[in-house]
Order: C-alpha cells, then sequence, then structure tokens
C-alpha cells in the first residue's frame, strides 16, 4: 500500500494520504459497512466528527457520542440535527442521535445493548487510574457485540517529525506494539472476547516492523448477545449527562407516514387525472376536428362527451373516469403505483392513513377531484 | 387583462446580481458545450458543492483552497483538538458577507433642515405596537476587541483557536473568536499579553493577545457581533437556517395538493434605531417543496411534448432556489447540462478523480439512482466556504426546490391555499413573534450566554405612539367623493362618475376567436352599458374574429390597425404568456397603438360582467391617454419621479428600469420611459437619458422647467444604499446640471422599500390588536438615526398583517417639511389608476415597476416612445 503515504526523504517527514485521522474514521465506516450494527457509540467523540460520518450509514438507528467535555461536543453538535432534507423526505429507518458529557472510568445504563464501540484516539488520554477501570466499563458492562480500540503506535513516532516524546501534549502515554497488545489481549481474555490487531498509517518500505502509524485493535464479543434479564442484572443510576438529542423524522413514525402518504396520493391522482384529461381532450380534437391547441382548459361542452365515456369505463373499477365536473381515481389504481405501494405495503394501511385527508368517493374507493373548481381560477 | 394584474406582478427580490458582472459566467460558458463524461481534465471549476470532504450541516471553516494542503503536512495527525472552544465565525451570520443593513451609510447628516428634527405634525395620535424588542445592556458595557497574533504564523482557523483556547483560564468560558478577532465581555489585565501554547507536534507558538478597541454598546462592530450573538441563540434554540432566516421544522405545515410544505420561523436583525438597540424579529414562512429537481422534471417530461422538454425544463428551473439532500445549503440554479450525467467526474480537492455517484455514496451514503439525470449548473458569486467562485455541479436527484416559481405564483388556488398559512392577523402574528422572546427567556442555555455577555432583550414588544393623517379627497371632474378611510377604496363611490380626461372610442378593434364570440359581445354589450356616464364616447367596435394561434391575431393586427385606430382588445381564451407577449410586443414597439388584453374566462360571470366592463373602460381609457381623478397637490412646480426595477431573473441577462414623470400640477399624466440594460452595464447611464427626455417633455407640456423634481427610488436592494448615494443621485445632479446654466431645481430623491420586516399592530378598545388604518406615519422609534426616514402605512388589507412602507430620503435640497413631505408621499399613494384606492407605494413607484415588468416579461426592449405619453402598460 505504497500510495498510502509519501517519503520526502527517508528520515525525513511522512505524510499520509488521505490524513491519517481520515483514514482511521473511513476504517470505522467500513467496519460499519461489513457488520451492520444498530446501534454504534463513540466514547471520546470530541468535536463529533465520527459520528457526523456515521450518521449516513443506514444500517444505525442509535448513535450515542461520550466525552468528558462538553464545550468540544457543542463546537459542531448542531451539525449532527436534522437537516431540512431529512424533514422534506423522511428515511425509512429510524434514527436517534444522542450526545453525553461523562467519563469512560464509569457505567452508565444509556450505553447499554450496543452494538459496536468506538474508542478512537481515546485511552492514551486516560490517566491510569482512567485506564484500569476503563475495560470493566467497556467491556464487562456496555459488553457489545464489537468493540474497537485505537491508539498511536510509540515506535512509529521516530519517523514523525515531531520531537516531543509523545505525539499531544494530553496524552499520559504511548505504547508500543507489545505493550498494546498484551494489554488488548488480556482484557480480551479477561472478558471473553476476541482480538485482531490491524492499523492505519503503513510504516516506509523496509522498516515493517516499526508497524501500522496507528494501532487498532478490533474486538469481537465471543459470547451471545446478553439477554434483557441479564441486563437488567445491571442496575446502575445514570451518572452521565444529556447534552444533546436529536430524533430523526422517519417513516416508522406514522405522523411522517402519513404525511409522505397522503402526499403521494394526491399528487399520483393529479398525475393520473391529468393525463386522463389530456387524453379525452385529444380525443375530443379529433373528433371535432377543431384546430385549438393542445392543451386548452377542459370545456364544460367537453362533459357530455365524457359522461359517456365514464360509463363505458366504471365497470371497470380500476380505470379512472370522469362523471360530470368530477373526476374519480380508484384507490385500488393508486396502490398500484410503486411508491405508493411501497410506502403502504397494503391496501388496508392505505385507506388508514389517507382517512379523513384525501377528498374521497361515497363508497370510499376512489380519489375524487372536482374539475370545474379549477377551471374558475387556473 | 385584470388576471394578470392580480397575479404578483414582481420578479425577484432585486439582488445585486444585474449589476455586477459575474466572475464564472464566461467561465462556465466556456466549458459548457458538450462535454459528455470526458470532463476529467484539470476542470477544477467543476466540482460537486461539498468538495472539501465536509461533513453535513453548516460546514464554516472559511479556509481558502489550497491551504488545506499545506495545512495537512504540518499536522499528520489530523485535526483532533480537544481543548474546548466556542466556534464563532463572523460568516455565521447567515453566509453572504454583505452588509444587508446599510451600515455606516449616513445620509442624514448633509441634509440640513433635518438635523435637529425629521418628525412630521400633523394626523391624529395613534397607540402603536411593533415587532421590535430592546437590547439592554449592563451599565458602563463595553466590548473588548483584541487582536490575536501567532509566532509562528499558524494557518488553519481551527488551530489557531485550539491554541488559545488552551488558556481559557485566562480568557475565560465566554469568548468569540473568528481565527484573529477575538471578543471578550471583560478587559484582560494587560493591553499585551503573550502567552504560549504546544502544537500536537510539540511546537511552541507565542500567542500574543492585544487589546485594540474598546467598543462601547452602539458601535458598529457591536452591532455585527450582537447578530452574531443572536445566530448562535437561535441556533442553540434548534432552529434551522436556511438563506438569511431561521425555521422550526418540528412542526411543518403539509399542503399536499401542491407538494408544498411551509416551515413556520422568524427574520431577525439588531440595529441602532432612533433610540434604542433593537432586535426586530417577524415571523416568516419558508416554502419548500417536497420534490426533488428530479421529480419535477419527470412530471414535466410527462407533461410537454419531448422536443419542447428542454426548453420548458429551463424556463422552469432555471433561476430556482434548490437545497441539497445532504447539506443544508441553497443554490440558485443557472443553468441545465444536458450532456453530463451523475456518472461524470471531477477532481477532487487532493488530486484524486472520482464521479459523482461514488462520490456522494462515499461521503452522504447518498444512492443516486437515476444515472441518466442531467446535472444543474450553479454560478457561485461568492466565495463559499472552501469554494472559490465559479460553477458548482448539483445533482438534481439530491436536491430540493425551494421556494414558488412564477408559475405557482400565479396559480390562484395555491396562493389561497398557501396564504391561510402564511396571512397571519395581527393579534396571531404578534402571538407568534412573543413565542420567540419566550423561546429566549425560557431557554436555560440561551439564557446563561446572554448573562455571560451582559445582554438581555426585554420581554415586551415595543410600543410608542405614531399619526394617522387626514384622509385624502378624491376629486374627479367637479365630484368630492366621500369614502371610508378606514378601507382606503372609492370603487363604489366613484363609480359611473365622469371622469377628468375621457378619451373618446371612435375607432378600435375588438379580437376574438370563435369560442369566445359570446364573451366579446359580452363585453362590448356592457361597455355600451357603462361608458356614458364616464363621459367615454363609444362606437361599436370593429369586431374581427381570429383562428386561436399567436400568428393569426398577428396577422390581423398588421391588417387591421390604421392610423385612427385608438386600442385594439383582444380576447384570450387562456393566460398562455406567449400569445400575450407577442401582441404587446407587437403593439408597443413596431405599431404603438394601446391594447387591452381580456382573458375569456373573465367574462363568464354574468354577475360581474358589469363590473369587469366598468374597470377595462377605465383602464382603456387611462391607456389611450385619459385621466381619472385627482388629490389636491398643494405643491407647485413639481415633479414627481419614480422608478422601479425588475430583474429578468430567468434568462439572468437583462434588468429594466421603469422611469416615470409626472407632466402637470395634478400628477393626472405621466411620462415614462424605460432602460434596458444588459449584465455588467450600469443602470444609472438609462436613468440619465430618462430623466432628460422627462424634463424636455416636460418644457413641452408646461413651457417652462420645474423647479422641484422628487425622485421616489424603488428597487434597491439590501445593501445598495451606498451605491445609490455615491452613484446615482451624483449623476441625477449631473444631468440637471447639463441642461442649463441657470438651472438649478430642487431635488430629493427618496428609496422607498416595500419589503421591510417592520411590522405596526394598533390597539383596539378591549386590549386586541387590529392593523392600522391607512394614513398612519411613523417617523420615531424605529427609524434610523442616521437617516431621513420614515414609514407610512398607505393601504389596506382584508386578510393579513398590513405591511408598512419604507420612506428614506437621502438626499434633499428641496427644504419640504418632514410632514409636508410625508403628507406628499401619502397623497401619491391616491394616484394609481388601476385601482381605485389607497396603494402600498407612491402611483409613480407602481406606475414604474408596471412598465418595468411588462418590458421585462414580454417585450424585452424599449417600447416605442410615440406611447410615452400614457399609461399604456397598465
Amino acid at each position: 500500500m505504497d500510495k498510502n503515504f509519501q517519503e520526502e526523504q527517508f528520515t525525513g517527514i511522512i505524510k499520509f494520504t488521505p490524513p491519517l485521522y481520515k483514514q482511521r474514521y473511513q476504517f470505522i465506516k467500513d467496519l460499519v459497512g461489513k457488520y451492520k450494527p444498530k446501534k454504534v457509540a463513540d466514547l471520546g467523540c470530541a468535536d463529533c466528527t465520527l459520528l457526523q460520518m456515521l450518521k449516513f450509514c443506514s444500517s444505525i438507528e442509535v448513535l450515542a457520542g461520550l466525552d468528558i467535555c462538553t464545550s468540544v461536543m457543542k463546537e459542531n453538535m448542531h451539525r449532527l440535527s436534522p437537516l431540512p432534507g431529512d424533514y422534506l423526505q423522511p428515511a425509512e429507518r429510524p434514527l436517534t442521535v444522542t450526545l453525553h458529557q461523562g467519563s469512560v472510568a464509569h457505567k452508565d445504563p444509556c450505553m447499554l445493548g450496543f452494538d459496536l464501540v468506538t474508542c478512537i484516539e481515546l485511552i492514551e488520554h486516560l490517566e491510569q487510574s482512567e485506564l484500569m477501570k476503563f475495560p470493566e466499563v467497556v467491556f464487562g458492562f456496555m459488553a457489545p457485540r464489537i468493540v474497537v480500540i485505537s491508539t498511536p503506535n510509540f515506535e512509529f513516532n521516530a519517523l514523525l517529525p515531531n520531537k516531543a516524546l509523545f505525539r499531544h501534549p494530553d496524552h499520559k502515554f504511548e505504547w508500543n506494539q507489545a505493550q498494546f497488545q498484551s494489554w488488548a489481549l488480556e482484557t480480551a481474555r479477561r472478558y471473553d472476547y476476541s482480538v485482531e490487531f490491524t492499523g492505519v498509517g503503513h510504516p516506509p518500505t523496509g522498516m515493517e516492523n516499526v508497524g501500522f502509524c496507528t494501532q487498532i485493535g478490533v474486538f469481537v464479543r465471543k459470547y451471545p448477545q446478553t439477554c434483557e434479564s441479564a441486563q437488567s442484572e445491571k442496575p446502575t443510576e445514570a451518572v452521565y449527562k444529556m447534552v444533546f438529542r436529536a430524533v430523526y423524522p422517519s417513516l416508522k413514525d406514522e405522523k411522517y407516514l402519513k404525511n409522505a402518504v397522503v402526499s403521494e396520493v394526491i399528487f399520483t391522482a393529479q398525475n393520473i387525472k391529468r393525463s386522463l384529461l389530456d387524453r379525452l381532450m385529444a380525443e375530443h380534437e379529433e373528433y371535432n376536428n377543431d384546430p385549438v391547441e393542445r392543451k386548452f382548459q377542459f370545456q364544460p361542452s367537453m362533459n357530455r362527451f365524457s359522461e359517456d365515456l365514464g360509463k363505458l369505463v366504471v365497470e371497470k373499477s380500476m380505470e379512472p373516469f370522469v362523471h360530470g365536473n368530477v373526476v374519480y381515481i380508484p384507490l385500488t389504481t393508486i396502490f398500484s403505483f410503486p411508491k405508493v405501494n411501497r410506502l403502504c405495503g397494503t391496501f388496508e394501511k392505505l385507506c388508514k392513513l389517507i382517512a379523513g385527508k384525501v377528498t374521497l368517493s361515497s363508497d370510499g374507493s376512489a380519489v375524487m377531484f372536482n374539475t370545474e373548481l379549477e377551471n374558475e381560477e387556473n | 387583462m385584470t388576471g394578470r394584474a392580480r397575479a404578483r406582478a414582481r420578479g425577484r427580490p432585486p439582488g445585486q446580481e444585474a449589476a455586477i458582472p459575474s466572475v464564472g459566467a464566461a467561465s462556465v460558458q466556456q466549458t459548457l458545450p458538450g462535454q459528455p463524461l470526458s470532463r476529467q481534465q484539470p476542470q477544477q471549476s467543476h466540482v460537486p458543492p461539498s468538495v472539501s470532504e465536509e461533513l453535513g450541516g453548516r460546514g464554516r471553516q472559511r479556509v481558502p483552497q489550497g491551504v488545506p494542503q499545506s495545512q495537512d503536512v504540518k499536522k499528520p495527525e489530523g485535526l483532533q483538538i480537544s481543548a474546548g472552544f466556542q466556534e464563532l465565525s463572523l460568516a455565521d451570520r447567515g453566509g453572504r458577507r454583505r452588509d444587508f443593513h446599510d451600515l455606516g451609510v449616513n445620509t442624514r447628516q448633509a441634509i440640513e433642515h433635518v438635523q435637529e428634527s425629521k418628525t412630521g405634525s400633523s394626523g391624529l395620535a395613534i397607540k402603536l405596537t411593533t415587532n421590535y424588542f430592546r437590547l439592554t445592556s449592563r451599565p458602563q458595557w463595553a466590548l473588548y476587541q483584541y487582536h490575536v497574533g501567532y509566532s509562528p504564523e499558524m494557518e488553519a482557523r481551527r488551530l489557531r483557536s485550539a491554541l488559545l483556547f488552551q488558556h481559557e483560564e485566562l480568557i475565560g468560558k465566554t469568548h468569540a473568536f473568528d481565527g484573529s478577532i477575538l471578543f471578550l465581555p471583560k478587559k484582560l489585565g494587560n493591553k499585551v499579553t503573550q502567552v504560549f501554547s504546544r502544537t500536537r507536534n510539540g511546537e511552541d507558538v507565542k500567542i500574543t493577545i492585544t487589546l485594540t478597541n474598546e467598543l462601547p454598546p452602539n458601535s458598529p462592530t457591536c452591532l455585527q457581533f450582537y447578530n452574531i450573538i443572536f445566530r448562535r441563540i437561535l441556533k442553540m434554540l434548534s432552529l434551522q437556517q436556511i438563506g438569511r432566516n431561521y425555521y422550526n421544522p418540528n412542526d411543518p405545515i403539509s399542503i399536499p395538493n401542491h407538494r408544498l410544505m411551509v416551515w413556520p420561523g422568524f427574520t431577525s436583525s439588531i440595529l441602532q434605531y432612533e433610540e434604542s438597540i433593537m432586535l426586530c424579529t417577524d415571523v416568516s414562512h419558508k416554502v419548500l417543496r417536497s420534490e426533488t429537481a428530479l421529480d419535477f422534471m419527470y412530471s414535466l417530461y410527462y407533461q410537454v411534448e419531448q422536443q419542447k422538454f428542454r426548453d420548458v425544463c429551463a424556463k422552469e428551473l432555471i433561476g430556482v432556489i434548490v437545497l441539497t439532500k445532504y447539506n443544508n445549503r441553497t443554490y440558485r440554479v443557472d443553468d441545465i447540462d444536458w450532456d453530463a450525467n451523475p456518472q461524470c467526474t471531477f477532481r477532487k480537492a487532493d488530486g484524486s478523480e472520482i464521479s459523482y455517484v461514488d462520490y456522494y455514496k462515499r461521503q452522504y451514503n447518498q444512492e443516486i439512482t437515476d444515472l441518466n439525470q442531467p446535472v444543474l449548473i450553479s454560478q457561485s458569486r461568492k466565495k463559499r466556504g472552501n469554494l472559490m467562485p465559479g460553477p458548482v455541479v448539483l445533482i438534481p436527484e439530491l436536491c430540493f426546490l425551494t421556494g414558488l416559481t412564477e408559475k405557482m405564483r400565479n396559480d390562484f388556488n395555491m396562493m389561497k391555499d398557501l396564504a391561510i398559512h402564511t396571512r397571519l392577523p395581527p393579534e396571531q402574528r404578534q402571538r407568534e413573534i412573543g413565542r420567540l422572546i419566550d423561546y429566549i427567556h425560557k431557554d436555560d442555555n440561551v439564557q446563561k450566554e446572554l448573562r455571560n455577555w451582559g445582554l438581555s432583550f426585554d420581554s415586551n414588544l415595543l410600543s410608542f405612539s405614531g399619526r394617522v393623517v387626514q384622509g385624502e379627497k378624491i376629486l374627479q371632474s367637479g365630484n368630492v367623493f366621500d369614502y371610508n378611510p378606514q378601507f382606503g377604496d372609492w370603487s363604489k363611490e366613484s363609480r359611473g362618475a365622469p371622469l377628468i380626461c375621457a378619451k373618446p372610442l371612435d375607432n378600435w378593434l375588438l379580437i376574438y376567436t370563435r369560442r369566445n364570440y359570446d364573451a366579446a359581445n359580452t363585453l362590448l354589450q356592457n361597455l355600451f352599458k357603462v361608458t356614458p356616464s364616464m363621459g367615454i364616447k363609444m362606437n361599436k367596435a370593429t369586431m374581427i374574429e381570429v383562428d386561436d394561434r399567436t400568428e393569426a391575431y398577428l396577422r390581423v393586427l398588421q391588417q387591421s390597425i390604421t392610423r385612427d385606430t385608438n386600442i385594439v382588445v383582444c380576447i384570450l381564451s387562456s393566460s398562455r404568456k406567449d400569445k400575450y407577449d407577442a401582441i404587446k410586443k407587437y403593439l408597443c414597439t413596431d405599431c404603438p397603438i394601446p391594447s387591452q388584453c381580456v382573458l375569456a374566462r373573465t367574462l363568464s360571470k354574468p354577475q360581474s360582467c358589469m363590473a369587469i366592463a366598468t374597470k377595462i373602460a377605465l383602464q382603456m381609457n387611462c391607456k389611450m391617454g385619459g385621466e381619472l381623478w385627482s388629490v389636491e397637490i398643494p405643491l407647485k412646480q413639481v415633479m414627481v419621479v419614480g422608478i422601479d426595477c425588475y430583474h429578468d431573473t430567468i434568462a439572468g441577462k437583462q434588468s429594466i428600469a421603469g422611469f416615470v414623470a409626472s407632466m402637470n400640477h395634478t400628477m393626472t399624466r405621466w411620462f415614462s420611459r424605460c432602460a434596458v440594460q444588459s449584465r455588467g452595464q450600469e443602470l444609472v447611464d438609462g436613468l440619465k437619458a430618462c430623466l432628460q427626455t422627462a424634463l424636455r417633455d416636460w418644457y413641452k407640456w408646461n413651457k417652462y422647467l420645474p423647479s422641484r423634481i422628487i425622485v421616489y427610488r424603488d428597487g434597491v436592494g439590501d445593501g445598495q444604499l451606498n451605491t445609490l448615494v455615491n452613484y446615482e443621485v451624483p449623476q441625477f445632479l449631473d444631468c440637471l446640471k447639463s441642461v442649463g446654466k441657470d438651472y438649478n431645481p430642487r431635488l430629493t430623491v427618496i428609496v422607498v422599500k416595500k419589503r421591510v420586516n417592520t411590522r405596526f399592530f394598533a390597539q383596539c378598545g378591549g386590549g386586541g390588536l387590529k392593523n392600522p388604518p391607512p394614513g398612519t406615519v411613523v417617523d420615531v422609534e424605529v427609524t434610523r438615526p442616521e437617516w431621513y426616514d420614515f414609514f407610512i402605512v398607505s393601504q389596506a388589507v382584508r386578510n393579513g398583517c398590513v405591511s408598512p412602507t419604507h420612506y428614506n430620503v437621502i438626499y434633499d435640497t428641496g427644504k419640504l417639511k418632514p410632514d409636508h413631505l410625508q403628507r406628499l408621499t401619502y397623497k401619491l399613494c391616491h394616484m394609481y389608476y388601476n385601482w381605485s384606492g389607497v396603494i402600498r407605494v407612491p402611483a409613480p413607484c407602481q406606475y414604474a415597476h408596471k412598465l418595468a415588468f411588462l418590458v421585462g416579461q414580454s417585450i424585452h426592449r424599449e417600447p416605442n416612445l410615440l406611447l410615452s405619453d400614457r399609461l399604456y402598460y397598465l
């Protein structure tokens, strides 16, 4: 993977393309793509950059962020809010994004039941005492299916232009490969997880033994999903403070589904009506041989003609028809349109969802439009 | 054509686009034509909207393109800043860095006679409340402005912030920092403070924080700052920013019949007003459409013939503002590239090549399903984020349409459905406005933020007293009409009364299609009934039947018009624009004859036929040079000028300035001209010529030149005031000088603004609120101290809230008392002949608007000057 970095001089500056932090996020994104977790938590989410990327991943329904510092989360947290587009076209999947202020050394029930927990460049910021509690909180208490932990590889530092001991002044330690792996293996063993090691940021050719610039451990729980009862055995009080919560509009929510269905039904019906009237008009023109333009308004003189036609098609209940000034578009026809069909699933559900919102014929089988009303003002 | 007149005859809000040559325009012209799929070459300019790998939301990291690269070299670890700081960018103001409030344009200081007072005196006092809240600050409040320097120089703004806020104990939790300017509510111990921070690379950076300014509450910088803080607050309230305003997406009103969604929201601005700094906030409604540009294209595809599809599509979409699905940005569609599709590739900032499909998939997980759709092109004129000005490519499937198209505005049903939700009566409007201030007062975080800055808002709307000036008597051939000033309408009272000047219909054409023979006859019969009492002598029209085709109409016009023809009346069977345009174009340019188009449908209801015939008769009379009524004008030798602009948003190419000038003392006759100028040309050059001709014509009529000229200038966009003061006014003066050595008339230039956020509510008995009556004048409290300005509510509205018109006198050597100028302005609002009532703006503005609209919409070049003494454009 030579393309992942450029060497200017062998002992000189190493530049990663794309930047290393992006590679780390991409790694998580790929993992999400592979395992399709529904509930994902990012511990040490900082300015929520990873969460912002993950909110676009369609498998995720619950997304939580945890950080010790509120202000850094607040900086960009509004980017986690739904966008106008999310309201205009609610997604199929539900999504709730929450941010919590708290420490990974403390247990809070809001972190239970997750499929994936990520700790990107987190552990090296922990004090010794916090690091001691960390495995019990994440692996013992939260016990998600997958845990991803990334941390700097101390051995790689020699290749970086950084002259300081650690890469960041706030780092309490930086481990070499052996240190990280032994910690990880021990943790995995104790909490019944398997662990695989990988990383991002390849070392230069010939120096492979240095290892990745960022080392990553992917932990997978060996025992099956903790059942509900097991979780309830872990009664803990809430200690995290919720700083942000956004519920995305979703078609799972009846309110949005109703709106979407009504809107789609009326739109579909109007399309059918227009093409029906156009067709009638065209036939009428031929019949009349009148050199009027194709798109002139529906005229009262036509109604007699269309009434006949209406009688013709009235038997075939699938066909829309015109009767007097009223156009009838059977719900079954509308239901046969893929978009409506996909939204409602069943015909019964369609009827239920549009009840009271769309003008129907007396027997409730067709959408009604009055053509005269429109003629007046168009 | 009454249907047309009723439609909101208005272009887009006059922006500045027209006058400023677009930087990107030329480049897209070169790159666009037919480059299917192979657009991979160094087309740096063709990029999707957010190429910087920026994530959703309003990414507002203002870094010039190119810089991120170097920044990455320095920081291979990327940017994971853990130091807490609150991002603040001056761009939080809402996108563009234009000054919408025309701050710093101080025109009053040059107008001698209003130094002491600019208020009028006549009329009865009225108690008003308005949508303003006072902003108060602690006593001795000041904002401390610091310059922050870095050594060695740090480029990235985020890095600069992170380094600075490593010293939070020094700076405090409350701060606003844009990368070099730091605002603090407190004063640091020393004038110059030096601190050291360490980057993640272990580099030590010296930061020098220097006090540069101690700003009093009303300094312009402070005002800017308040607005930034207020936007922060709105964000804290989870309101979504769209364009300049903030909206609440949680309770949208959906109008499925038209696929519309309306979001309630607020406009807001904090400014220094007459007595105090205030927040002006109004209810705003954002109309969004729950269909994407692609949906729209598809439904259009099924509606029009195939060969016309691209043209129609371009016509409908160009000029529309779209909202992208994946982030919260709006773009104006400037072009459609039919040769491109989502599979085309572009070059990312890092140099790699990627197709749009892959880009959106990777970046936003947005699946593009239609791979054959064309792409939309938006010319960004200003720098947006790290995008340089230039064309931006948008995928129709990922763009929602917003706002209303001209076609939708003309759809009466749609507008009716919409008005139910958007036109709030005074009490409801006040309640909604109060809701915002409630949110602010009840939200702990917001209160904390405000407290930290030492600011707070009044909880009550501002109340004060305005004046209602005396109603105007309408004079018409010896009659004086007594009408109810509350309604501002004398159509009933004046019906059938003789006109001041009636033009005979000796020789006129009535053109109709076979289908509309009945309608034509109805019109004729009714005109015979209504004209005699008005004093209009009428012969039977020459009735001509035509085929319902544009060419047929034109042929008939060419064949039948003679030198004696007074006017041509055409009955049209549909509101199709092309026919109307062709008729108007021919009769306004090649063959200058007044014309009247009537929709057949308008004449179809027997019960309203008489009323409609009356209206048409009046309109026809005006178009032939007749005069209807007048009001008392005490000023002598004054020429009133009205100017308005029309910006052709569809073609995006030309702007039209309509210019009208009164020709007689009673202001019943108007000279008109218009200036058509293409993009980049200055409007004012054309206006100079207009003024010259107007003066020549005035002289012809009156045998002397006016000693006073009052210009009502409409169509001035937000932030354009400076240009007007520094460029347009001097040109007017120049033009007057060129007339003659001893000619030195007094000149008054008044900027007229209809689109203001100010609302007034009158208190009625029992604590309720209603609209203030026509004639309400406000020249205190909510006006600006640096301007000679006032508000007049001249019109009456039946539903919703009346919107006052703002008048800003930017130049005045006329020395008229403010009271007289206000009265004259109000009088002129009575003089628009197409409406027997008071209108929102002085008649010359509305005439100028009608003229510019007709030329911009239908004629596209300057009408024949033979028509210039008549109101042919009504």
